[in-house]
C-alpha cells in the first residue's frame, strides 16, 4: 500500500530508533537500532492525542520542582564560589567548610526559593489559562509568563510589574520556540528521549 | 483505570514531583497562615497590605523548607527501594529518620539523632494512618462483591475473608455444595430458596428462582 513505502533514512520526523535488545546482555553483535517507536505519547484516536496533556496537579508539581531545583543548585554553586572567595589567610580547615556551607546554603536557598516561586505562579497560571481557554499553544505560555512577571513584581508598582510582565512574556515565547527548534534540529541528527 | 500501584510515577522523576508538590503546600499553606497572621498583626487601615507584606516576606521560606525535607525524603525513599527491591512502609519509615537527622547533622550529633527518631515517628504514623484507610477502603469494596454473589457462594464462608480466600473459594460455588446451614450470612439471602429447590431437583422442568447454575442436564431418553 502507499502508506508503507515511506524510505527508511535514517529517523522520520515523528519516531525515534529502538533497539529491543538494549537492556539485555545478549551476545548479539550488532544490537542494533531495529524499530522506529513514536515519539509523542500513544492514543489510539488522533482526537484524544490532541486534547490529551498533564493534568493541572503534574502541571504544577514539575515546574515547581524544576524550578525550585534548578534554582538551588544554580544558588548553591554561586554561593560556593563566593565562599570561596571569602577565604581569609589563616583560616583553619574546619573554618573553610563552614563558610562554604554557610554561603552556598544561603545563597542556595534564597535563590531556590525566589525562582521556586516564579515556578508555582507560571504552572498556576498556565493550568487556568489552559482551563479557561481550553487550548494550549505559544500564546497559552507567553500569556502564563507576562502574569507571572506582573504577579512577582506587583508589590514594587504598576510600572515595575508591566516591564516584568513583558520580560517574562519574552521569555515564555522565547523558551516554547527555542525547545520547537531544539526538537527539530535533533530529532534529524540525532535521537530523542520519550518524554521530550 | 490507576490502582494504587500506579499512580505515583517511576522513581527518578517522583522525586521532582514531590520537591514540586511539597514547595507548593508549603507555599500555600504559609500564604494563608502568615496572611491571617499579618492582618491581625498591623494597625487597621493597613491591614491587607500588612498581610501581603507578610506573605511575600514569609511563604517563599515556608515552601522552601517544605521543599528541602520533601526533596531530601523522596531522595532517601527512593534509594532505600533501589537498595532493598521492594516498596514497603518501612521505606518510608527509615527515609524520615535519615531526614530528619540530616538536616539537623550541623548541630551535632544528639540533636541530630533526636530529629532522627522525630522524624521516623512521625512517619510511622503517616504510614499507620494510611495503613488502616487502606484497610477500611477496600474492606467496604469487598463486601460490596461479596454481597452481589452472595447467593451463589457456598454458605459457611463468612463475610469480611481477604480476598485471597475468596477468591481460591469461587470456583467451588454453584456446583451445589451447601456447606452448613447454621450462618447467618447465609439466612439473610436465600436459605428459603435453596430448600425449594432441593426439593424439585428431581422433576425435569423447574422454575429458576435462586442464583444457582440450572441443574445439569442428563441425556437420557
Amino acid at each position: 500500500m502507499a502508506a508503507n513505502n515511506r524510505s527508511d533514512h535514517g529517523s522520520d520526523e515523528n519516531t525515534r530508533l529502538y533497539n529491543p535488545y538494549q537492556n539485555s546482555q545478549v551476545p548479539i553483535n550488532k544490537s542494533q537500532y531495529l524499530y522506529k517507536l513514536p515519539t509523542s505519547p500513544e492514543f489510539l484516536f488522533q482526537e484524544e492525542s490532541l486534547r490529551q496533556r498533564r493534568s493541572w496537579g503534574e502541571n504544577l508539581t514539575f515546574y515547581t520542582g524544576t524550578a525550585y531545583l534548578g534554582g538551588s543548585v544554580a544558588g548553591a554553586s554561586v554561593g560556593i564560589l563566593t565562599g570561596v572567595k571569602s577565604f581569609e589567610s589563616g583560616d583553619t580547615k574546619k573554618l573553610k567548610i563552614n563558610r562554604i556551607l554557610n554561603s552556598s546554603g544561603h545563597t542556595g536557598r534564597t535563590w531556590g526559593n525566589r525562582i521556586g516561586v516564579i515556578g508555582l505562579i507560571y504552572a498556576g497560571i498556565e493550568s487556568g489559562v489552559v482551563a479557561l481557554t481550553d487550548r494550549d499553544d505559544v500564546w497559552t505560555s507567553v500569556v502564563a509568563g507576562l502574569g507571572t512577571g506582573a504577579v512577582f513584581r506587583a508589590a514594587r508598582g504598576v510600572r515595575s510589574a508591566a516591564v516584568a510582565g513583558a520580560l517574562g512574556g519574552l521569555a515564555a515565547g522565547a523558551v516554547v520556540a527555542g525547545k520547537q527548534v531544539v526538537k527539530r534540529f535533533w530529532s534529524n541528527h540525532f535521537i530523542l528521549s520519550p518524554g521530550f | 483505570m490507576q490502582t494504587p500501584e500506579n499512580k505515583r510515577e517511576p522513581c527518578p522523576d517522583r522525586i521532582l514531583d514531590d520537591i514540586g508538590g511539597a514547595f507548593g503546600m508549603g507555599a500555600g499553606g504559609g500564604s494563608a497562615f502568615h496572611f491571617i497572621k499579618g492582618m491581625y498583626n498591623s494597625p487597621s487601615g493597613f491591614r491587607l497590605s500588612g498581610a501581603a507584606q507578610a506573605v511575600r516576606m514569609n511563604a517563599p521560606r515556608v515552601g522552601g523548607s517544605f521543599a528541602v525535607w520533601g526533596g531530601l525524603f523522596s531522595t532517601f525513599d527512593c534509594a532505600m527501594v533501589y537498595a532493598r527491591q521492594k516498596e514497603d512502609p518501612w521505606n518510608s519509615i527509615l527515609s524520615g529518620a535519615a531526614t530528619g537527622g540530616l538536616l539537623a547533622l550541623r548541630q551535632g550529633l544528639a540533636a541530630s539523632s533526636r530529629a532522627a527518631l522525630v522524624g521516623g515517628v512521625l512517619l510511622a504514623l503517616i504510614e499507620g494512618a494510611g495503613i488502616v484507610m487502606n484497610k477500611a477502603t477496600s474492606g467496604i469494596q469487598q463486601e460490596g462483591i461479596l454481597m452481589e454473589d452472595a447467593a451463589t457462594m457456598p454458605y459457611g464462608v463468612p463475610m469480611g475473608l481477604p480476598s485471597q480466600v475468596y477468591g481460591q473459594s469461587v470456583p467451588e460455588t454453584s456446583s451445589g455444595s451447601e456447606a452448613g446451614s447454621g450462618s447467618w450470612f447465609g439466612s439473610l439471602f436465600g436459605n428459603g430458596k435453596k430448600k425449594e429447590s432441593d426439593d424439585n431437583s428431581g422433576s425435569k422442568t423447574q422454575i429458576l428462582e435462586s442464583f444457582d447454575a440450572p441443574p445439569v442436564p442428563t441425556y437420557e431418553f
